[in-house]
């Protein structure tokens, strides 16, 4: 008998032993599902606006509107408010942005003015409000370049309209320069929020 | 332009065609007396009646005969020289005879021994003729190894799309998905060594996770094949096969060493085998290969991000009795990709500015970093495989696989931060034991035919994850087989039938409870086929098929969004199986001259699951995505596609391969999402003379023409298809004698034009163009000793 084929069983062994070896060093336990990764979400969006005075100065008068989707993309929708404004007043405005998801609330805002040379803010004055809305940005990044967490946003006098303004959040990579008037090709935030004027 | 392009190049192809047949026709009318005609007969070795029908080939030409009813074959037009014969008839065994021609005709007759049990493809020559006229009653294409080492150091799917019916769903260089006639993914079977490989298929961005140098022989099969293979291969199946085992003493080898220009790309792969003189039968080999590419280059600037690294290593161990025979081996595949940076995108309204901008913003000079977007695969794949040989009854063969796929995927950066992620968004384990016990009957009468069982068990962990796509599960699946075959003159007639069950149950979190869910499902398959050999060198094939497929786990259970093509996908758990149902005409020819294999389909698929638009967008805080949901309805897919070649002269072959699919879905009356573009694919490939110490040199010409995709859904993709392409590609080869050892080289151009396109299978197509030329340069060297 040929040497090899006596020794055949003890082969077999051989592997079926690795066969187990191999199987049993595998991480197979579906049945346990693991804690998601802490996952950082924007669930709340407030842009809040004081009324200033023909000096400049800041009035007691605060509007705000605020986007909140407490469980995040899909699910149920979204709340979004609308922004009522006073035609020709100027308003000085700042953006909280709450991941809402961690107790208590994380400050996204924070996060973002750390990472100033990296995103700006753009606000949009979308169909009936376009020509009547300005929105300036105030605030600098290290390049001083704009950031826009805080704004100035004024409001020609004129007749009531109804219109949107689009609040992108961009977000720039070391190759996708942040030049201060290009947007990037990833958008971290990007609301439609619907605005009234009134006189 | 484009569409001149196409015509021009088609011209420039025939004038060349014509201009290297000129020479070759003068020449074979000077070289007319010296030519000889090889003829002979084929015989059973038994009871000594002709054969008909068997086939007879020149190995060193690639061209053959079939013999006819008396048994006869007759080969003309060769040139003096030395060449390998081979003969081969469905239930014989190959035969293979080195004949010598001087100007002589020669008379050589073959004496072939049955063997019913080779029967039904289940043997395997690394050098088999691409066409066999009685094989297959399906379409069914095969790349040998020589065909193979054209490919050496490209991604499985580049390997396999000179096959006409199969393109690739591309995500960058480094990914390519095998489509075959418009199916891919969970619906295309890719079997690596006999193993089904279970990798994580849920994605467009998640390609078959093999080392390009290990096969020796790739087989494609053409629709659907479920009786073989099981519930899943309802669009065609993919069968690697490694080399076999050295049988005898001796140790040896093969060195492979690849350049790209395109993506500086380099490659190589160490062979080593042997087997040991006192143990005739016993056999080994080890086999590394590496590949490491940075950017990729269209022709107007660089892709970045889009290198890999991969490192695969694999070893095989085993006995041959004869009438018993045990292998084992082990695989490893690892590979760190980048992602094209430009794809990461935010929201679709990012997705359109930069399909307007027409060109990636991010431009930055090559580099062979990888950083996030980037995916990290391991593959790990043991197998078992024994053969027993049991005296009157037939052949038992088991078959046992386990294998883990490890995948994870980084995002381009944490959120709300620049910095590259810590951990991956998406980290998954998918562990899978399969067994197979398939026995094979010895032929009784006319009848031969096998019968099987197989079993899976595959569990699923998903580490982290920051968007939802498969939750973990457990699934257990089983099916039972039998095919019979019924053999007679110019007549095989086939039938089979399957039954399989798979049962899964999944576990997610949600609000710190663990919510499982069980899904079952199970039904049968079958399939009816008839092959006519009508003619000695012609047969036609019909095969009717039904096979099915469970959904799979993204279908049911997506929720999120879909990075890079900015949509979100939602998954639907009640979905149903989907059932194929297909008629395959396949026309075959092969002769002296030419050989040909032409099929026509009619495929309809009975609750085929695809994504279809949701006329709500989800809103998010980062802008609205278009919502698409998986949904189920009636579709058709119906085509065809052939190869034909036909040797214009001694020297000079032609071939043109054509592949056309459309499909429909039937409840919309809309052609179906992301089908491929019809395509045309033109060889000249002429066999240079022998010089010096350079033996076997070819030169080659391809022109691929594709024409843009004008059937596409309304309003339901971002960008129109790209328009049509045509590309030319050189290939020249030669064999050098070195101290014994062959040493082949290989220069090959592709897109030697350079010409700017997309296709419409790029997923990447709606930010940057696809690869400019890329001059490559193969160098393999086998090497070695027998005892």
């Amino acid at each position: 008998m040929n040497p090899f084929l006596k020794k055949l069983p003890y082969w077999i062994l051989v592997v079926a032993a690795f066969a187990l070896l191999a199987v049993s060093g595998c991480k197979d336990n579906p049945a346990d599902p693991g804690e998601d990764n802490e996952q950082e979400l924007i669930t709340s969006v407030t842009l809040n606006l004081t009324e200033l005075d023909a000096a400049g100065n800041p009035t007691a008068t605060i509007v705000s509107v605020n986007f909140k989707d407490p469980d995040g993309p899909g699910g149920t929708a979204p709340t979004i408010g609308t922004l009522t404004l006073k035609a020709g007043k100027n308003y000085k405005g700042t953006i909280k942005l709450l991941d809402e998801t961690k107790n208590p609330a994380e400050d996204i805002a924070a996060e973002i003015k750390r990472e100033a040379d990296a995103h700006q803010f753009f606000y949009t004055p979308k169909d009936g409000i376009v020509g009547r809305v300005t929105v300036t940005i105030t605030d600098r990044d290290s390049r001083n370049l704009p950031l826009g967490l805080e704004y100035n946003l004024a409001v020609t006098a004129g007749a009531a309209a109804s219109g949107k303004l689009n609040v992108v959040l961009s977000h720039y990579q070391p190759a996708s320069k942040k030049n201060g008037t290009t947007r990037s090709d990833e958008s971290d935030v990007d609301i439609d929020f619907p605005v009234n004027i009134t006189n | 332009m484009k569409q001149f392009s196409g015509k021009i190049l088609a011209t420039i192809f025939i004038l060349l065609a014509a201009l290297f047949a000129a020479p070759v026709f003068s020449s074979a009318d000077e070289n007319s007396g010296k030519t000889a005609r090889l003829y002979g007969a084929v015989f059973d070795k038994e009871s000594k009646q002709p054969l008909p029908g068997a086939n007879v080939f020149v190995l060193e030409l690639k061209r053959g005969a079939a013999t006819d009813e008396n048994g006869a074959f007759s080969i003309d037009g060769l040139a003096a020289g030395r060449y390998t014969l081979v003969c081969r008839l469905l239930g014989y065994e190959e035969m293979r005879k080195t004949v010598i021609i001087s100007t002589m005709n020669l008379k050589q007759d073959f004496y072939l021994k049955s063997n019913p049990i080779e029967l039904q493809g289940i043997s395997i020559s690394a050098e088999k003729n691409k066409i066999n006229l009685t094989e297959s009653s399906q379409a069914r294409q095969v790349l040998s190894e020589a065909e193979l080492q054209k490919h050496r150091g490209q991604t499985l799917g580049e390997t396999l799309k000179d096959i006409p019916g199969v393109t690739v769903l591309q995500t960058g260089p480094a990914i390519a998905k095998p489509v075959i006639r418009g199916l891919h993914s969970q619906r295309v079977l890719v079997l690596n060594a006999g193993v089904p490989q279970e990798g994580q298929q849920w994605g467009g961005e998640h390609a078959p996770e093999i080392d390009p140098f290990s096969p020796a022989r790739i087989e494609v099969l053409k629709g659907a094949a479920g009786v073989q293979y099981g519930a899943g291969a309802i669009g065609g199946v993919i069968r690697l096969e490694p080399r076999d085992l050295r049988k005898s003493g001796g140790i040896g080898g093969e060195l492979t060493l690849n350049a790209f220009s395109n993506n500086l790309q380099g490659a190589a792969s160490l062979l080593l085998e042997g087997g040991l003189a006192k143990w005739p039968g016993f056999g080994w080999r080890a086999q590394g290969s590496l590949r490491r590419a940075g950017d990729a280059k269209t022709p107007a600037y660089h892709v970045l991000n889009s290198g890999f690294d991969e490192r695969d290593w694999a070893a095989a161990i085993g006995y041959n009795a004869g009438r018993r025979s045990l292998e084992m081996h082990f695989s490893h595949f690892g590979t760190t990709l980048g992602i094209f940076r430009g794809s990461h995108l935010g929201n679709v309204t990012d997705l359109l500015r930069a399909i307007a901008r027409g060109r990636p913003s991010t431009i930055s000079s090559f580099s062979y970093d990888i950083n996030a977007p980037k995916q990290n695969i391991r593959h790990n794949l043991l197998s078992l495989k024994s053969r027993f040989e049991l005296a009157n009854l037939g052949r038992l063969e088991m078959l046992y696989g386990w294998q883990q796929n490890h995948r994870q995927e980084f995002d381009a950066h944490a959120p709300f931060s620049s910095k590259p992620p810590s951990f991956p968004s998406f980290d998954l384990t998918l562990t899978t034991h399969t067994a197979d016990v398939t026995f094979q009957h010895q032929p009784v009468g006319n009848f031969f035919g096998k019968v099987g069982v197989s079993g899976m068990r595959q569990g699923n962990v998903l580490a982290a994850s920051r968007s939802l796509l498969i939750p973990n599960f457990r699934a257990y699946s089983g099916g039972v087989f039998m095919i019979e075959s019924w053999v007679s003159g110019a007549w095989t007639v086939d039938l089979g039938g399957r039954y399989d069950y798979r049962w899964f149950k999944t576990f997610r979190r949600i609000d710190d409870n663990v919510v499982e869910r069980i899904h079952d499902y199970s039904n049968v398959t079958g399939v009816v086929g008839l092959i006519y050999q009508f003619a000695p060198s012609w047969s036609i094939g019909a095969n009717l098929g039904s096979a099915w497929r469970p959904p799979s786990l993204n279908e049911l259970y997506s929720n999120g969004v879909h990075h890079g093509t900015a949509q979100f996908e939602i998954g639907d758990l009640n979905l149903q199986s989907e059932r194929s149902t297909s008629l395959d005409l396949t026309l075959r020819h092969l002769s002296a001259r030419g050989r040909a294999e032409i099929s026509v389909y009619h495929n309809h698929m009975h609750n085929f699951i695809f994504l279809f638009p949701d006329p709500e967008p989800t809103l998010t805080v980062r802008g609205a995505f278009p919502t698409f949901r998986y949904q189920q309805a009636g579709a058709r897919l119906r085509g065809f596609d052939g190869a034909v070649e036909y040797q214009l002269s001694e020297l000079l072959q032609l071939g043109a391969a054509v592949a056309v699919v459309r499909g429909d879905n039937l409840e919309t009356h809309e052609p179906l999402f992301q089908m491929p573009a019809d395509r045309l694919r033109l060889t000249m490939h002429w066999h240079l003379p022998d010089w010096g110490r350079f033996a076997s040199s070819f030169f080659e010409l391809n022109a691929t023409l594709v024409k843009r995709q004008t059937r596409f859904p309304q309003n339901v993709d971002y960008a129109d298809p790209p328009p049509g392409y045509s590309l030319l590609d050189i290939n020249l080869g030669t064999e050098f004698q070195f101290g014994g050892q062959p040493l082949r080289f290989n220069l090959s151009a592709q897109n030697i034009a350079n010409q700017t396109y997309r296709d419409y299978l790029s997923r990447f197509r709606y930010f940057t163009d696809d690869p400019g030329r890329n001059v490559v340069l193969r160098l393999q060297m086998p090497f070695g000793t027998s005892e």
